[in-house]
């Protein structure tokens, strides 16, 4: 297993620099910080040219194979490798690292009780259509899992606040267009912010987990042995529960994994909505500002979130499912 | 011919005078009983119309600006409100809906010929022209979707075809694992072999062997790219990456309109509902094509 891990991750490895390199370049052609300067500020001296052209490496190409030293990828690889992420050009020139890292720890107060909510919303709703297959709940239950499907995750965000925010804002007092102003006050006042950021990030999530589950479970429910513990009398609760549940959990731990750490990464369309000041956010403004470094350390970060899940959770199948050989 | 009165009537017994049904008529009749999914068909037709209809009977152009009618809500005279132009906004949500169409179309279009293209290579030939394809479909997971349509689309976003083309590049990925797989279960199979067999070539035995009897699923598929590139769109253009004025889409009207929200809610809730039911009833449209053409391995309803 840890032969296999390793391998995976040497194989990803060419992968993430290939990709990393082209959006690196892309990127870095972006914007032209001189010849800005020499639009917005036509009286300045060489010194601000050559601080500016010092602060973004411009002197040296993106990448350069004939002398590699000097190209400004391998030196941000180099630098990353180390553990240097280099210092933002948008964020008052502060290193990366400590931004990404307040704002990731922000992201994962949305996305902790955001995959609680989903982990067990979505396998309720499975089970209970996948038991009740082709009953007025199920059908209630797969029609709206399709409306989620269907709806573009902005415009939900956006119908909650104008369904809390403006139809029924005196019911719980929510003021959800600037979440990230209040959540410093209190417990609750943390909990009234976060509520419609963790619904919104839900919704889409859930009606696909749902599905999923449904389909997965559908297919044990009408295996042999399933009918066997039927046979022999055991409690309809115990054969879903006991028997059933467990055996059609395993290929969701897999989805678990994906959806957890896409979670993780941040969500550029749900936190920008409500302003709230996670991880997608920076991501988008950083694109706009053309912060090089700050786009590639949250793009690095995403990446290998992802990667790292997908192993874990090829790794977890293979665990729970000993008919698998991980290989 | 003597024989002719008898050997009718022999047909007739086994029930084979009765013409046979093609393929296509087959599943059309299947597809005609799956009730939701004609319903989203009709809908999906009479709204696609819509878009192209009413901009033609509405009085009011689509740049026509009339500052004493600005940012109104919902009228009589307007019937889905103005901007603080005072354009009529339902000549402009048709427009971004026919942007939105018109991106869809041409998302399915390329990713429909590029998926079906190197998925077909890749499953044929297998070896190392699989693994070339996936390791280009491996790059491009590699960082999640969006983010890579963020980033590519400061540098080459802005018009509509731009906007479409880079959607696609994204999207060729599912068509192409789908018709991978099913290129690696036909090549093995009897009519594959024969084929060969009888000395043709691999050109012939792709294109008039395994890609017709690949064609169902893969048609499954782009109804449900055409909804994902909706989607995507969009959301591109919703966090101004996407389509950018002067060009219309769904996702850029919302865009103008959210900072609105709280004075005409309308202008957010009737694009998005739109684009909502649109990608529905392309979902819907495409399970219930799902059920059609592949009746053995329909799960979902009876």
């Amino acid at each position: 297993m840890f032969a296999y891990a390793a391998r995976r991750i040497l194989a990803t490895i060419p992968l993430l620099i290939v990709a990393t390199l082209g959006l690196f370049a892309l990127e870095s052609s972006v914007r032209d910080p001189v010849a800005e300067l020499r639009v917005s500020c036509p009286r300045c001296d060489q010194v601000a040219f050559d601080r500016l052209i010092d602060l973004y490496d411009l002197d040296k190409p993106v990448l350069d194979l004939s002398n590699p030293a000097e190209s400004r990828y391998v030196a941000w690889l180099g630098n990353v490798i180390t553990g240097d992420f280099g210092s933002s050009t948008s964020q008052g020139e502060n290193p990366v690292s400590d931004t990404v890292f307040t704002r990731a720890k922000n992201t994962m107060i949305l996305a902790i009780p955001a995959f609680f909510v989903i982990a067990s919303l979505a396998t309720f709703l499975g089970v209970f259509s996948a038991v009740r297959q082709y009953s007025k709940t199920d059908y209630a239950i797969t029609g709206l899992s399709f409306l989620g499907i269907a709806m573009p995750t902005f415009f939900f965000g956006l119908f909650l606040q104008v369904f809390w925010g403006i139809w029924f804002h005196d019911w719980f007092g929510m003021r959800p267009f600037f979440t990230s102003q209040m959540h410093d006050d209190s417990f609750v006042d943390l909990l009234k912010s976060i509520t419609l950021p963790i619904v919104t990030l839900t919704l889409v999530v859930v009606a696909t987990e749902s599905r999923f589950i449904r389909a997965s479970m559908l297919e044990v429910v009408h295996s042999d042995y399933i009918r066997t513990a039927r046979a022999k009398g055991l409690s309809e609760r115990k054969v879903i529960f006991k028997h059933a549940l467990r055996n059609a959990m395993i290929p969701v731990v897999t989805i678990w994994a994906l959806d957890f750490s896409a979670l993780l990464g941040g969500s550029v369309v749900t936190e920008s909505i409500f302003s709230w000041p996670g991880l997608g956010p920076l991501l988008l403004t950083a694109i706009f500002a053309a912060d090089v470094n700050m786009v590639m350390a949250i793009i690095l970060l995403i990446s290998v979130l992802a990667i790292g899940f997908n192993l874990i959770a090829d790794l977890l199948y293979g665990v729970l499912d000993p008919r698998i050989r991980i290989s | 011919m003597p024989n002719t009165a008898i050997d009718l009537h022999q047909l007739e017994a086994e029930g084979l005078s009765i013409k046979p049904k093609s393929f296509g008529r087959q599943t059309w009749e299947r597809f005609r009983r799956h009730r939701l999914a004609m319903i989203a068909f009709v809908i999906l037709v009479l709204l696609i119309s819509s878009f192209w209809i009413v901009p033609i009977l509405s009085p009011y152009g689509v740049r026509e600006i009339n500052i004493q009618d600005a940012a109104q809500g919902v009228s009589w005279k307007h019937p889905f409100g103005t901007d603080p132009l005072g354009r009529d906004l339902m000549t402009r949500t048709m427009e971004g809906a026919q942007v939105s169409i018109y991106i869809a179309a041409v998302v399915a279009l390329i990713s429909t010929a590029i998926g079906t293209f190197l998925g077909a290579l890749a499953g044929y030939f297998g070896k190392w022209v699989d693994a070339l394809v996936n390791q280009m479909i491996n790059l491009i997971l590699v960082v999640p979707a969006l983010v890579v349509l963020l980033v590519v689309g400061i540098k080459f976003g802005g018009s509509v075809n731009q906007v479409a083309f880079l959607v696609a590049l994204i999207s060729w990925i599912t068509i192409a694992r789908i018709v991978r797989g099913l290129f690696f279960q036909l090549k093995e199979a009897d009519f594959v072999q024969a084929a060969r067999a009888a000395g043709a070539g691999p050109g012939r035995i792709i294109f008039r062997h395994i890609l017709p009897n690949a064609m169902g699923p893969v048609l499954v598929q782009i109804t449900l790219v055409s909804g994902a590139a909706i989607i995507l769109e969009s959301t591109l253009s919703f966090l101004g990456l996407g389509v950018t004025p002067p060009d219309t889409s769904l996702g850029t009207l919302i865009a103008e309109s959210k900072g609105f929200i709280d004075v005409t809610p309308s202008r957010v809730l009737i694009p998005g509902s739109i684009l909502t039911l649109l990608v529905l009833c392309l979902n819907f449209l495409g399970d219930g094509l799902r059920d059609a053409l592949d009746p053995a391995t329909r799960k979902t309803r009876q």
